[in-house]
């Protein structure tokens, strides 16, 4: 879980050209929207996309996409459960 | 209909922003192309929005708070962009992310990025400004088309502040696929020096932006009297272009105090350009523009750039022609040619 979580950190960095920020200043738990790293409905998208190029992940439900993308440690959590064998 | 130059930015490879003397120190550029010159954009736009924004984007963005930082302007009563070429860098991701996932998981961002009218909406964005919002990409009229539109709209209300500017950049990806065609010069070691061979130009890039009005006050840089734009004309189609451009703008061929030629080293392109030039003009010193930025579509609005801070300045840099000997700098005629089909004359006076 430790290294999924620091992949992600990195690919979330560059697939949303977070160029100011290293892996390090994310916390596992802080929260990816708004008030936490302030992204957006354009950065939801990319991380949907993020999910389905690294990790062959398909989100059927756009429901669920507020609590899988809540932190990195969310996103990993959904990972491990949802990732093709 | 004149219109008044209130304030500019322009971003290109020279040194045409910042505290610089007017092109007192050219810079010269190897190879086929010549790439912009570019500020710091961390002092135009956020972090958290710059992060998106591809470079095109940034350069429109910083040399149009240039342009409304010099003309005291924080709000324009509209925004006139124009681009030949558009977002290509997003165009560019987003069509190689197409092929190499098979249309599949493709990323939003470039593909959002990469329409013609980002630029001037990204502009409008930052300035929450929900005022008239227009892009025009006619290749190399665009930018003369903008002006038109400006022209149009502050005959209609003098007192308004339209920014209006022209950009469009190189990439990697275009600068290989217009290669193709043969219109490079072949390893030239130095762009400077791009009158001295004939055949070929060099791809050029920039953006250039201005806040103009309908109404003169004391600080004003130049006006535009008049503009007009002739699709692959004959030779005596241009020469009767010229002579009728200047007659209906009230000005004679002797009135004209500097002709700018937006000739491109290429001696195909450049043959009626020249020819009028020479002919028309025969005690008018003649310079040029384009060893200094290059060629592409919007070339023109560097070349309005340059002729409005010679007449501010009442100084024609050497590098421009060694031809001007100092006389009182009123009239500017800026002919412009694209590959030898887009024709362009913009008439400039000293305010």
């Amino acid at each position: 879980m430790e290294q999924l979580m620091g992949n992600l950190k990195r690919q979330i960095i560059e697939a949303l050209n977070l160029k100011h920020l290293k892996p390090e200043d994310i916390g596992d738990d802080q929260p990816l929207f708004v008030e936490g790293l302030g992204l957006d409905s354009i950065d939801a998208l990319e991380l949907i996309v993020l999910l389905q190029q690294h990790y062959s992940i398909k989100i059927e439900n756009p429901q669920e996409g507020p609590k899988i993308f809540r932190s990195v440690k969310t996103i990993a959590e959904y990972i491990t459960a949802h990732k093709p064998a | 209909m004149t219109i008044y130059i209130k304030g500019m930015g322009n971003i290109s490879p020279q040194r045409t922003w910042g505290s610089d003397d007017l092109l007192s120190s050219p810079l010269s550029y190897a190879g086929d192309k010549l790439s912009c010159v570019e500020p710091d954009y961390a002092s135009f736009i956020d972090a958290k929005q710059i992060r998106r924004m591809s470079r095109v984007i940034k350069m429109g963005i910083a040399s149009a708070a240039m342009a409304m930082k010099e003309a005291s302007v924080p709000m324009p009563d509209g925004i006139i962009t124009a681009t030949g070429y558009g977002c290509l860098e997003d165009t560019g991701v987003f069509l190689s992310k197409m092929v190499g996932n098979r249309e599949e998981a493709l990323n939003p961002t470039p593909f959002i990025q990469s329409t013609h009218n980002t630029i001037g909406s990204q502009i409008a964005l930052l300035l929450q400004c929900q005022a008239y919002n227009q892009t025009y990409t006619h290749n190399a009229f665009s930018f003369e088309n903008a002006l038109l539109d400006a022209m149009l709209q502050l005959s209609e209300a003098p007192r308004r502040s339209l920014l209006a500017g022209g950009i469009d950049e190189i990439t990697g990806q275009s600068h290989e696929i217009q290669s193709r065609f043969g219109i490079f010069r072949k390893q030239s070691n130095n762009s400077l020096q791009l009158f001295s061979e004939r055949s070929g130009t060099f791809h050029g890039e920039g953006s250039a932006f201005f806040v103009l009005s309908g109404t003169p006050g004391e600080n004003d840089i130049a006006s535009v009297n008049a503009l007009t734009s002739v699709y692959k004309p004959s030779y005596a189609e241009l020469t009767e272009a010229v002579r009728n451009f200047l007659s209906q703008a009230g000005v004679t061929l002797t009135d004209v105090d500097l002709v700018l030629s937006g000739k491109s080293g290429d001696a195909l392109s450049d043959g009626h350009i020249n020819r009028v030039c020479g002919d028309l003009f025969t005690t008018t010193p003649v310079g040029a523009f384009k060893h200094l930025c290059g060629e592409y579509p919007v070339a023109s609005a560097f070349g309005c750039w340059l002729a409005a801070r010679m007449l501010k300045a009442q100084r024609v840099p050497e590098i421009v022609t060694p031809q001007y000997e100092g006389q009182q700098l009123k009239n500017i005629l800026l002919i412009n040619q694209y590959f030898g089909t887009h024709y362009s004359l913009i008439l400039l006076k000293a305010c």
